[in-house]
């Protein structure tokens, strides 16, 4: 019973994330990361099943109007942020 | 990352990893059938399928685990590490394969949902012999798309480099799983002791390999760990380097210490700062490089860049930024030279903000000129001494 109600619930989020990978391939990508704006149709593909698999974390992106990818944390970035030594 | 993404990032030498990859996988898959053949003939073709595609994934994994350490402890493995992803990539698709026959073969033509059949199938009822393996290897499938499905640099970049390596850190969890779904497989089904020693074998490698080299990274990192207040230099070196101490600089090593165009590390600011020298000059800026975290104080500067030792993003000594067009930047530090030391500012300058390089002053290069003739001199003396 677990079992399979676990299968339903991957199947639907699975789902759920092609449904979402379609528009986000088209349109989507190049909105929140503008390096993929002249991606060729092999570089859509390839991300179609990370899109599936990550879907809730870039609908919020685009949602949010996010124009660029994060800049990564670190000890330094979060430093030199700061303007103080740690 | 600074370009428009392609599909693969081809070039001359991951073609020609590419080729070993998919060579030496098919050369695997030819001997395991044909000595599966020879040694147990009432093997079926299904079965004996399901086994080379297992038993190569999993010995693929092996590789892979056993790169990352391998490069910590001897840069010779450096090549190995250039293309892992497509390596990881083949890994997911050769059990992939394997799930799929063992589907085809065991769980499909019954009423039960094929894949809900993997779960039901094996009833419960104490012993080792039910323990229903086949869930392991599911779930370390599951982690392994997770891996293959983001191994694009797309991902890297909406992600960041240590959100991504967390993420591909389950690659231990999927490891983990799959050492159960084939030890209590292979005691369910041969149930020959050599097969579990082997598992054990390969266990015993990947963790002795990476103790090992965390060993080393945890001695080299407390050997080199600088603090402003407990790294100001004794009375000695006080009288001459006053001036630097006053305004917080750290004094990180001797100019000596550096070979050209390489790098001194030190930690700084609780991550690992790179020194680099080259042209007359000093300059330093944070080790991390910003598309897969690789330790840049471990390469060297390649036509006046630092370049990556692994993946060979490049980044100008003085500002942090890789060349036009590429937009990658990594913080810098200030840097000064006096009387043959280098001392370095803790606070990090921001990602891609120009520090003056250091120049090395006459009283340095004399140093360091003195310390060669010294190191000559002394080998001089130890030959002598020996002959």
């Amino acid at each position: 019973m677990i079992a399979a109600a676990f299968l339903i619930a991957l199947g639907i989020y699975l789902a759920c994330g092609l449904v979402f990978a379609l528009p986000f391939v088209l349109v989507g990508a190049k909105r929140i990361d503008p390096h993929a704006a002249q991606g060729p149709w092999g570089f859509r593909l390839l991300i179609i099943p990370g899109v599936m698999a990550l879907w809730p974390l870039l609908l919020r992106r685009w949602a949010t109007g996010v124009k660029e990818p994060p800049e990564e944390c670190n000890a330094h970035r979060r430093a030199a942020r700061k303007g103080v030594a740690p | 990352m600074g370009v428009e993404y392609v599909s693969v990032q081809w070039n001359r030498q991951k073609k020609f990893y590419d080729a070993v990859l998919v060579g030496g996988v098919a050369a695997f898959l030819v001997i395991f059938s044909v000595l599966t053949k020879v040694l147990f003939p009432r093997v079926t073709d299904e079965i004996m399928l399901i086994r080379a595609f297992g038993t190569g994934a999993f010995l693929l994994l092996h590789i892979i685990l056993c790169i990352g350490p391998l490069c910590r402890l001897n840069p010779q493995f450096l090549p190995l590490l250039y293309n892992r992803r497509h390596a990881g990539v083949t890994c997911f698709l050769l059990g992939l394969i394997h799930a799929a026959l063992v589907v085809i073969t065991y769980h499909a033509g019954s009423d039960t949902n094929p894949i809900l059949s993997i779960f039901v199938s094996s009833p419960i009822n104490g012993s080792v012999s039910s323990v229903p393996f086949q869930p392991f290897g599911f779930f370390a499938l599951i982690i392994l798309f997770l891996m293959a499905a983001t191994s694009h640099d797309f991902w890297l970049a909406n992600l960041s480099a240590p959100v991504w390596k967390s993420l591909h850190m389950l690659v231990y969890v999927a490891y983990a799983l799959l050492v159960l779904h084939v030890t209590f497989g292979v005691i369910q089904g041969e149930g020959s002791p050599l097969y579990v020693g082997t598992v054990a074998l390969g266990l015993v490698t990947v963790l002795g390999l990476h103790i090992t080299a965390a060993r080393r990274e945890v001695a080299l990192d407390s050997e080199s760990r600088l603090t402003p207040h407990a790294s100001r230099p004794t009375e000695s070196q006080s009288l001459v380097t006053s001036s630097p101490t006053e305004d917080e600089f750290v004094d990180a090593c001797a100019v000596a210490d550096i070979s050209e165009n390489r790098a001194r590390i030190v930690c700084l600011s609780g991550e690992r700062v790179a020194i680099f020298k080259y042209e007359g000059k000093i300059s330093a800026v944070s080790n991390v490089c910003q598309h897969q975290n690789g330790p840049l104080g471990e390469g060297k500067i390649v036509s006046g860049c630092i370049t990556c030792p692994w993946h060979g993003y490049q980044y100008q000594p003085d500002t942090g930024a890789s060349p036009p067009p590429f937009v990658e930047k990594i913080p810098t530090f200030n840097v000064r030279v006096k009387n043959g030391r280098v001392f370095v500012h803790p606070k990090p300058n921001p990602a891609g903000t120009r520090a003056k390089p250091a120049t090395i002053d006459g009283s340095s290069r004399r140093e360091e000129a003195h310390s060669v003739t010294g190191n000559s001199e002394s080998l001089v003396t130890l030959a002598a001494t020996k002959k």
